[in-house]
């Protein structure tokens, strides 16, 4: 038989010969079948198998998707599994479709031209041309985000991958399953001679901020790498991925499988280990005060109420280190807020907690103090086990989907519930509802801020009226990095929902607006961001008039870095800076940048505001532009406080006129 | 593109522990000065404001901001800490000494 085989994949014998001979060497006809296709299948995703080349332009030697098992004679079929001759750009066009992607972001490349080629007949993939590599990027995952489905960025070889890794960072930071193709030129046939866009171990580049990178070695190998990075990003914990392949083989002409999504998806939802739930529920119900810390991976698990049955139960308070999503109804009588800093430590309540569960946040420590001080006793529940036990003491280590861990804790916890205990616990909630009644009184007092009908706005007060203005199931998504949120009672169980960042490469917020309203086209989107911010990133508002995604764009303009101002005088204390006002490093201003013309350059309507009066009628014009399906962007004057700030702050004195001889 | 790290008040934070609050002076203390230390260094300590001189008006609009920033005051403490500082942080207030280098 394995002769047999052997001059089956060499082609030596057709199929019938091959059934014929398997027959005749005593097998029934359908072991021979489930032999056959077997063997069908190893050859196509293992075999390089060129098709010689077609004639230029490539006349498609069938319709596109036709089997490539025609050509051959045909084989058994597979459910989900398609095999397929053409392009590596055809190839990798069909299994994009497999995989379940809809949209591709991306930046011209005219090694790419085979795939461009393949997409005019396969209009269920669409390409959205993003004029600048990182809001494209920040735009894909937005939509990621937002809708829950694969998309992928792509563009031209190093020097367009460059341009998306700041971007391809933040996926790293936020986990999000973002997957990233470029080709290469450092191993075709043109390389190895220092040529155009040619760099050696391209994937290298991004090795650190990615989950995983993978090469296809030939031209059929295309769909079985494309089919690597969705699974390796999609498979929690959620990540960037990094796919290439030599630009060459998007040219060359071979058969392959096709492969569907459902068929190479792990399906990895894991339950906590049974032991270590009864663990956790028995420190639970017998803490004097335990306090529950929620994550992203909550919002990601679609397991905010689970989140908050599990602190019913307890009567257990709820907050939140910071994370892009909001994972708990902030208008429960059991959140206590946000941790306002870096730790436990400066929460203003509970001061007594004795057992912290963290349920799906990664933590940020941006200190040598870790975000749970040590003392409490500890419970970690999260999917994302390598970021688990490396700073806090862990009592009990939970790896788990967060929404089968709480399904599971939930019920050990009920399982344990004397009276007795249900009884602690609503005594408990009744401490805790006082304090949030009282804490929400005290949010309230921004507005007695002296300086709030001020102009130019101060921050508080333009955010209290975006709090006012935006839809009850809004989405707000957030790169202001120095303004914090307040007012908008976020709700992931069907209220106003949080998109905010934690990678910090600047430059997401406008492609991030334009990708999340792409998923969700009937919700509110508003996106806010500082001027610092913005300038890195406007190219995503060409996308917003092309694709008419209406989204409200609130850029906080106080013309400088505010978080570095602040910082650098934090660091350097009562120094020369300080005293002479000399800061080189923050004003933007002189001449200030006028965002609402730069909008109007990509298409998109907006204006200039500089009072809280104005800022209302700005508004109303916003929602109408945006009733109509077009985007619209508010450019806000804000004024600059804090320390150290002239009314018109030092500039350096780099200036050339003085040493002009000519006039030219 | 460079990666400019512009972060909310939560990553200004130095950790509780390593809090320095300004050193206590002999004589009677204001009132607000006791509000402010039990108050404000949970989150930060003094060196973005020590240098800072303002009316009291101004400081009262600071306390305000950090209300955005996760403070929590009642309007009694608020105004406690704004008529203190403005006393001992106004704007003929002697500045501190830079730190030695």
């Amino acid at each position: 038989m394995r002769e047999l085989v052997v001059q089956y994949l060499s082609d030596s014998i057709s199929r019938r010969g091959f059934m014929k001979g398997l027959t005749k060497a005593g097998l029934t006809v359908t072991a021979a079948n489930a032999v056959l296709t077997s063997v069908s299948s190893v050859t196509q995703a293992q075999t390089p198998e060129p098709i010689p080349p077609a004639a230029t332009p490539p006349a498609p030697a069938q319709a596109p998707g036709a089997p490539a098992a025609a050509a051959r004679g045909g084989t058994a079929a597979i459910a989900g599994v398609k095999q397929f001759q053409g392009s590596g750009g055809a190839c990798f066009a069909e299994q994009l479709i497999a995989s379940g992607v809809k949209y591709v972001f991306g930046n011209s490349a005219s090694e790419d031209a085979q795939f461009y080629e393949a997409l005019v007949d396969r209009p269920q993939l669409k390409y959205i041309l993003t004029p600048h590599e990182g809001p494209g990027a920040a735009m894909a995952s937005g939509y990621i985000k937002a809708s829950g489905e694969p998309a992928i960025v792509m563009q031209a070889a190093v020097v367009g991958l460059a341009n998306a890794i700041g971007q391809i960072f933040n996926a790293h930071k936020e986990q999000t399953p973002l997957v990233v193709y470029s080709y290469r030129t450092d191993q075709t046939r043109r390389a190895g001679r220092d040529g155009f866009e040619e760099v050696a171990n391209q994937e290298q580049i991004v090795q650190p901020i990615t989950k995983y990178t993978w090469l296809a070695r030939r031209p059929d190998m295309i769909p079985e790498a494309v089919r690597r990075a969705f699974k390796a990003a999609w498979t929690p914990p959620h990540g960037p991925t990094y796919i290439s392949w030599h630009s060459d083989f998007n040219d060359e002409r071979v058969r392959t499988d096709i492969i569907e999504q459902s068929h190479f998806d792990p399906r990895m939802r894991v339950r906590p280990n049974p032991d270590e739930v009864e663990r956790a529920a028995k420190l639970l119900v017998e803490a004097r005060m335990p306090l529950l810390i929620v994550g992203d991976e909550v919002y990601k698990a679609k397991a905010a109420a689970k989140a908050v049955k599990l602190a019913e139960l307890l009567g257990m308070p709820v907050t939140q280190a910071r994370q892009a999503y909001a994972n708990f109804p902030e208008t429960h009588p059991l959140w206590v807020g946000n941790i306002p800093a870096g730790t436990l430590n400066s929460q203003t309540f509970p001061k007594n907690y004795d057992v912290v569960i963290n349920v799906g946040n990664k933590f940020q420590h941006n200190g040598p103090a870790p975000v749970v001080p040590r003392g409490p006793k500890f419970i970690d529940m999260r999917i994302d086990r390598d970021s688990m036990g490396n700073v806090m003491l862990t009592e009990v280590p939970l790896v788990a989907d967060v929404g089968l861990g709480l399904d599971d804790l939930i019920a050990a916890v009920e399982g344990l519930l004397t009276p007795a205990l249900r009884q602690k616990a609503a005594e408990r909630a009744t401490e805790v509802r006082r304090f949030s009644e009282q804490a929400r009184a005290m949010r309230a007092l921004v507005a007695n801020n002296p300086e709030w009908d001020e102009s130019p706005l101060i921050a508080d007060r333009l955010t209290h009226e975006i709090a006012q203005f935006a839809d009850q199931d809004a989405i707000i998504v957030h790169e202001a990095g120095s303004v914090t949120l307040h007012g908008f009672d976020f709700n992931p169980l069907g209220g106003r929902e949080l998109f905010f960042y934690y990678g910090a490469h600047l430059g997401s917020g406008v492609g991030m607006s334009a990708g999340v309203k792409l998923a969700r086209p009937n919700q509110q989107v508003i996106c806010l961001v500082g001027d610092g911010s913005f300038i890195f990133g406007p190219t995503a508002l060409w996308n917003m008039a092309r694709l008419q995604l209406p989204v409200i764009v609130v850029v906080y303009n106080n013309h400088a870095y505010s978080g570095p101002h602040s910082r650098v005088i934090a660091n350097v204390p009562g120094g020369r800076m300080v005293q002479t006002g000399q800061f080189v490093h923050d004003y933007l201003g002189s001449p200030d940048m006028d965002m609402a013309s730069i909008a109007r350059g990509f298409g998109v309507d907006g204006e200039v505001v500089t009072s809280p009066a104005q800022l209302r009628e700005a508004l109303k014009r916003a929602r109408t532009h945006t009733v109509e399906g077009k985007p619209y962007l508010l450019d806000v004057q804000v004024a600059r406080k804090g320390v150290g700030w002239a009314e018109k702050p030092w500039i350096p004195p780099i200036q050339i006129a003085a040493l002009r001889e000519k006039k030219v | 593109m460079r990666a400019l790290v512009l972060c909310a008040a939560i990553f200004l934070a130095a950790p509780a522990a390593a809090q320095q609050p300004p050193a206590a002076d002999s004589g009677p203390q204001h009132p607000g000065r006791e509000v402010l230390m039990g108050k404000c260094f949970q989150c930060h300590t003094d060196a973005m404001w020590r240098d800072h001189r303002a009316e009291r008006r101004g400081w009262e609009a600071a306390i305000h901001r950090m209300i955005g920033r996760g403070g929590l005051w009642t309007a009694e403490e608020i105004k406690l800490m704004a008529d203190y500082l403005g006393t001992d942080f106004g704007p003929d207030a002697p500045r501190a000494a830079p730190p030695a280098r």
